[in-house]
């Protein structure tokens, strides 16, 4: 059988029988965690913002999962509005980042430790 | 019902994740990157196991482990890549393994706008500040990396306490997980009822509908379709109707969102086109001068380029 004709059928009650809510909830929890870490640690502006994005991703998946622990369409639609807030964020977010970077030729985070009050 | 996994197991994994990440974090230098990354892999693969072998007795579903180790080793590389370009082409990776569990999750519109939005449109413009906020390397410069992106600030504390919040999390959802119920098909089958010209579309097509009938009423409680033509009434029932006809994803998915959600859309729009207008006002460079400021400026213009002496309005704009 090939691929995609296993992936259609993967909705069907046999092989999702293996999986939990807390499988993907995992998985969402980790991708947020990363997400975090890298954050807190990276100093490259545009990679921080990318971290935000990993975030998304993550609660995305975490509320996809609910939605078909609860047979609804309302996590998806959540989903969409997700899209929605994070192209709306990288839009923003790249715009300031270039204006950063016109100031001081440099995407360092540590550049900017001044305006901390 | 019940416990997933003993608590204890699920702190141990978290520590050792935390070691992992923490080694995985670029240092400059000679850094245990390498090992860093193959020990998180290890972990994360340990931890799936253990997970699965909770459930032994039933198959486990091998895509769901496929795409959420691809998905976890991808994000990892997203934040200790020193090149901010691969990091970004890693994360189309991690964009593209959601995907796939979300076709697993039987979301597949949101599987592909997913892959559309975000691994075609968002990461796309990431590439582009990237690529334009990016110092071109001096001729004595044999790095070219920036030392901002080959070094990790602070990555001990930063794993400890991102783990930590693992740990808490974990905790929390291990507690009582019941399994996924399989798809209904009840609630939306519902919306049937909605679109009576699929229906009839797909009765026509299997030969179903006679000539000259049309379809006058779906009830999906009782299962049949009433179809009519001029004064005689005619039932099909469920049994008959073709393979495909049912709600799909896309569909049931649309009723959802106009009908349960339509205020919310137009805060959509509203932040759409804040965004927008964010973005045009924040990226736009103006030039403030003064009368006399502008004068000058028109008559150098005039001398570089001889002629062009009449230059009004506000010098600037775009750049």
């Amino acid at each position: 059988m090939s691929l995609m004709a296993v992936l259609a059928q993967a909705g069907s009650p046999a092989p999702m029988a293996a999986s939990t809510l807390a499988h993907y909830l995992l998985v969402s929890a980790l991708l947020l965690v990363i997400g975090l870490i890298g954050f807190v640690t990276r100093r490259n502006l545009i990679i921080m913002f990318l971290c935000t994005e990993l975030m998304f991703q993550a609660a995305g998946l975490a509320a996809v999962a609910f939605g078909r622990y609860h047979l609804n369409l309302t996590g998806q639609t959540l989903v969409i509005f997700i899209l929605t807030v994070a192209a709306a964020e990288a839009a923003m977010a790249l715009a300031l980042v270039v204006l950063l970077f016109r100031r001081k030729e440099s995407l360092n985070a540590e550049e900017w430790q001044d305006l901390k009050g | 019902m019940g416990e997933l996994i003993h608590p204890f197991i699920v702190y141990g994994f978290c520590v050792l994740g935390g070691a992992a990440v923490c080694l995985a974090l670029p240092r400059g230098g000679r850094s245990p990157q390498v090992l860093g990354a193959l020990a998180g892999a290890l972990i994360a693969g340990l931890a799936l196991l253990a997970l699965a072998i909770k459930f032994a007795p039933v198959l486990p579903n091998v895509y769901f482990y496929i795409f959420s180790l691809i998905g976890v080793g991808a994000a990892l590389r997203v934040i200790t890549h020193p090149r901010p370009v691969y990091a970004a082409l890693y994360f189309i990776l991690t964009v593209i393994s959601t995907g796939g569990l979300f076709v697993l999750l039987s979301a597949e519109f949101m599987a592909f706008a997913l892959i559309i939005v975000y691994a075609g449109a968002i990461l796309i413009t990431y590439l582009f500040v990237i690529m334009l906020a990016t110092q071109a390397p001096q001729e004595d410069q044999t790095e070219v990396l920036a030392s901002y992106d080959t070094r990790a600030r602070e990555p001990v504390a930063a794993s400890v306490i991102g783990f930590l919040l693992l740990a808490v999390l974990t905790t929390l959802f291990f507690r009582g997980v019941d399994r996924l119920p399989a798809p209904g098909a009840s609630d939306d089958q519902a919306l049937l009822a909605e679109m009576p010209r699929k229906v009839e579309t797909s009765l026509r097509v299997a030969g179903l509908l006679r000539e000259g009938e049309t379809v006058r009423e779906i009830d999906t409680a009782l299962g049949v379709v009433r179809v009519a033509s001029g004064e005689s009434l005619r039932e099909i029932p469920r049994a008959e109707w073709p393979e495909g006809l049912s709600v799909s994803n896309v569909e049931a998915l649309g009723f959802n969102l106009l009908r349960e959600h339509p205020g919310a859309i137009e805060i959509a729009g509203v932040i759409l086109l804040m965004a927008m207008l964010g973005a045009v006002v924040l990226s736009r460079k103006q030039v403030e001068m003064d009368e006399e400021a502008k004068r000058r400026q028109a008559q150098k213009l005039g001398q570089t380029t001889g002629g062009i002496s009449d230059v009004t309005g506000p010098i600037g704009g775009e750049s």
